[in-house]
């Protein structure tokens, strides 16, 4: 029985895969990577420059998915409650209050889209800190729960004005942090530009249809997955030393170039983070036929399951991402499995 | 009283003692009996190696062998004995014998007598002066006649020579061209620099091993040639097929510079190309590798390309490769 539902959801998985990559084209390893983390069930950041299409992609993905949906955008005056409620004068002249985004949609919310999540003060940080971490907030003298919720969040990274650096605890909340980079390849770029197809982004998102995967399913699904993938042994011992590689690079003969090594690293990945590279890891299993994981599955999510949790010396904050991107690489080419 | 008026009597009396008294004169004097014909004889004389530059105490040994054919015998008591005083013309030789060892071998037609004789010199002199050890007379008895007869032992001629040169010397006149110079001792400068050069050889051996990446011959030490070896030595149970393949990825990742995974394995051909010729067995060993090390049930399920027999020959391949060669499947 598991057997056919794994590949029944595998066939629903790679159809998402394959819409998404009609629409948004030239990103095959994002759309993998926010496949692998909607069926882990961890929350996704998009990274990148302005315009390369991180909020049109999130928004294909979300119309697959189905269920509730919600948005919001971060400003700089934003506050945690105007994600839980609104005031506003009705029509009867007496002052109501609404449900905010998180809140409206109740139980049924699937995606929680978060665009420009740097612009947000930290409060609004806080909040989301809880709501990410435990689908739950308290709201009106009462919990609210959203199980099937994921955030979808995306920054860019060139803007610094009027912009708030994302805490280390909550970048950590995050499964995944993907970076959006605009396709190489000239026939894609010609056809970004000139095919008017790519204009309308409302249209163009559209063309997914809607509800390819049933989102109240996918939590029982992704324990299911996450119980039938094994790890070996040596996958584990493998695991470990690539953990412990990212706390103490030079144990391990790791050296990035410009870098101090023995300064660079303030704090490794967490135990939540490697959870989460192995629940990734898994699910990239199943997406490849596998029934087990193996060491080239770990390394397929190991970039943007790890580089965002990494804390690193201020002095070096600024390189982080290119610093991040070598180290790992770095780790991966030092430490062998088996 | 005239003779004719001699008493008989008194006349055979002194007949009687003049016989005895020229009966008993040879006794009294060295008796020299007559020689043993040579024919029932023989001798082999073992002398010192040298015969100059004896000083006063050394010992010189001197061994005999003689061989007495029947009808004689050696007569025992001939022999010579330990601490005799030798006189040579009235003087003491100073060469006296101080030990003497004698065995005996019985044969059906002859006794063979084995004398070790060691003679030590007593005597010294200002001046070198010639000495001989001398000629032992041993008798030699008839033993069917009861005749009595002698044989001599050649002497051994030699030089004795002072224990220091006498009165003043002056060496320039003592100089001669055919005279060598006199050496300083250097057995022990010699010894150093047998033992140092030992060391040198040894260091520069030792320096030719660590610049031959640990290997006697070119290419002996490389990853490929070192895993086979280990390969080889593997017991052909899952254990050892597991330690093989680990084996194996050293190797590869050693080759390669970095770890080598079932993902980089075309970047690896690229900087690497003399392993081209082997891409699908790399491609079948990390198949190989995944049952081992990562499958659940895959280690149970290995087919016959996954034996160590098949990890051998693709480690062979592997080391033609390494050494320039194209290995035996693609030939």
């Amino acid at each position: 029985m598991s057997d056919t539902q794994l590949a029944d959801w595998r066939n629903h998985a790679l159809t998402l895969e394959s819409e998404v990559n009609k629409v948004i084209v030239g990103q095959h390893i994002p759309v993998r990577l926010i496949t692998t983390s909607i069926f882990a069930r961890g929350h996704v950041l998009l990274e990148g420059d302005v315009g390369v299409g991180k909020t049109t992609l999130l928004r294909a993905f979300t119309r697959g998915i189905g269920g509730g949906y919600q948005r919001i955008e971060g400003t700089i005056d934003l506050m945690p409650n105007d994600l839980i409620y609104h005031t506003y004068l009705g029509e009867d002249g007496k002052p109501h209050v609404s449900p905010g985004p998180i809140l409206m949609s109740g139980e049924n919310l699937s995606v929680f889209f978060f665009n420009e999540i740097n612009r947000a003060r930290p409060q609004v940080h806080s909040l989301l800190l809880r709501v990410m971490a435990e689908r739950t907030l308290t709201a009106f003298n009462r919990e609210y729960h959203f199980p099937h919720m994921l955030v979808f969040a995306d920054r860019n990274q060139v803007e610094k004005e009027e912009t708030f650096d994302i805490p280390s605890a909550a970048r950590d909340r995050f499964m995944m942090e993907i970076p959006i980079v605009v396709p190489n390849d000239d026939s894609i770029m010609e056809s970004l530009v000139f095919d008017t197809r790519f204009h309308d982004a409302d249209k163009l998102v559209s063309n997914v249809p809607e509800n390819i995967l049933q989102f109240d399913q996918l939590n029982s699904f992704a324990s299911l997955l996450q119980n039938s993938i094994s790890a070996s042994p040596t996958l584990r011992s493998y695991v470990l030393n690539l953990w412990r590689a990212t706390k103490t690079p030079t144990d391990f003969g790791v050296k990035v170039s410009g870098v101090d090594m023995n300064r660079l690293v303030l704090s490794g990945a967490s135990p939540r983070g490697m959870a989460m590279v192995l629940r990734a890891a898994r699910v990239n299993a199943w997406l490849n036929e596998r029934t087990a994981v193996l060491p080239e599955d770990i390394h397929d999510v190991f970039h943007a399951t790890v580089a965002h949790r990494l804390v690193f010396s201020p002095v070096y904050e600024m390189r982080r991402t290119e610093i991040a991107r070598d180290m790992l690489t770095g780790i991966i080419h030092a430490i062998a499995a088996p | 009283m005239r003779p004719s008026n001699l008493n008989p009597y008194f006349l055979n009396l002194l007949f009687l003692i003049y016989s005895i008294i020229l009966g008993t004169q040879p006794a009294m004097a060295d008796v020299v009996l007559p020689s043993i014909n040579d024919k029932y004889i023989e001798i082999h004389e073992v002398n010192p190696t040298r015969d100059a530059g004896f000083v006063v105490g050394d010992v010189l040994e001197r061994t005999i062998t003689l061989t007495v054919k029947k009808p004689y015998e050696l007569v025992k008591e001939s022999i010579p004995i330990v601490g005799y005083e030798h006189r040579y013309q009235g003087q003491i030789s100073g060469i006296e014998l101080v030990k003497i060892s004698i065995e005996e071998k019985k044969n059906s037609d002859s006794v063979t007598h084995v004398l070790h004789l060691s003679y030590q010199v007593f005597t010294t002199g200002k001046l070198a002066k010639p000495a001989a050890l001398r000629a032992e007379i041993v008798k030699m008895r008839n033993t069917e006649k009861k005749e009595l007869l002698q044989y001599r032992i050649p002497s051994f001629a030699f030089r004795i020579s002072p224990l220091s040169v006498f009165g003043a010397i002056k060496l320039k006149e003592e100089l001669s061209p055919l005279t060598p110079p006199l050496l300083i001792d250097s057995s022990n400068q010699k010894l150093h620099v047998k033992v140092l050069s030992s060391l040198l050889g040894l260091s520069l051996l030792g320096l030719l091993y660590i610049f031959g990446m640990h290997a006697w011959l070119p290419r002996m030490g490389a990853p490929f040639a070192k895993a086979y070896r280990d390969i080889r030595k593997a017991p052909d149970t899952t254990e050892g097929l597991k330690q093989a393949v680990g084996r194996m990825h050293e190797a590869l990742n050693k080759t390669a510079g970095t770890t080598l995974f079932g993902n980089n394995i075309e970047s690896f051909l690229k900087t690497k190309p003399t392993f081209a010729p082997v891409k699908q067995d790399i491609e079948k060993f990390f198949s190989l590798s995944r049952q081992v090390f990562f499958e659940a049930d895959g280690s149970s399920n290995l087919g016959e390309n996954s034996s160590k027999a098949w990890l051998l020959k693709f480690c062979r391949h592997m080391r033609d490769c390494e050494r320039g060669l194209r290995p035996e499947t693609s030939r």
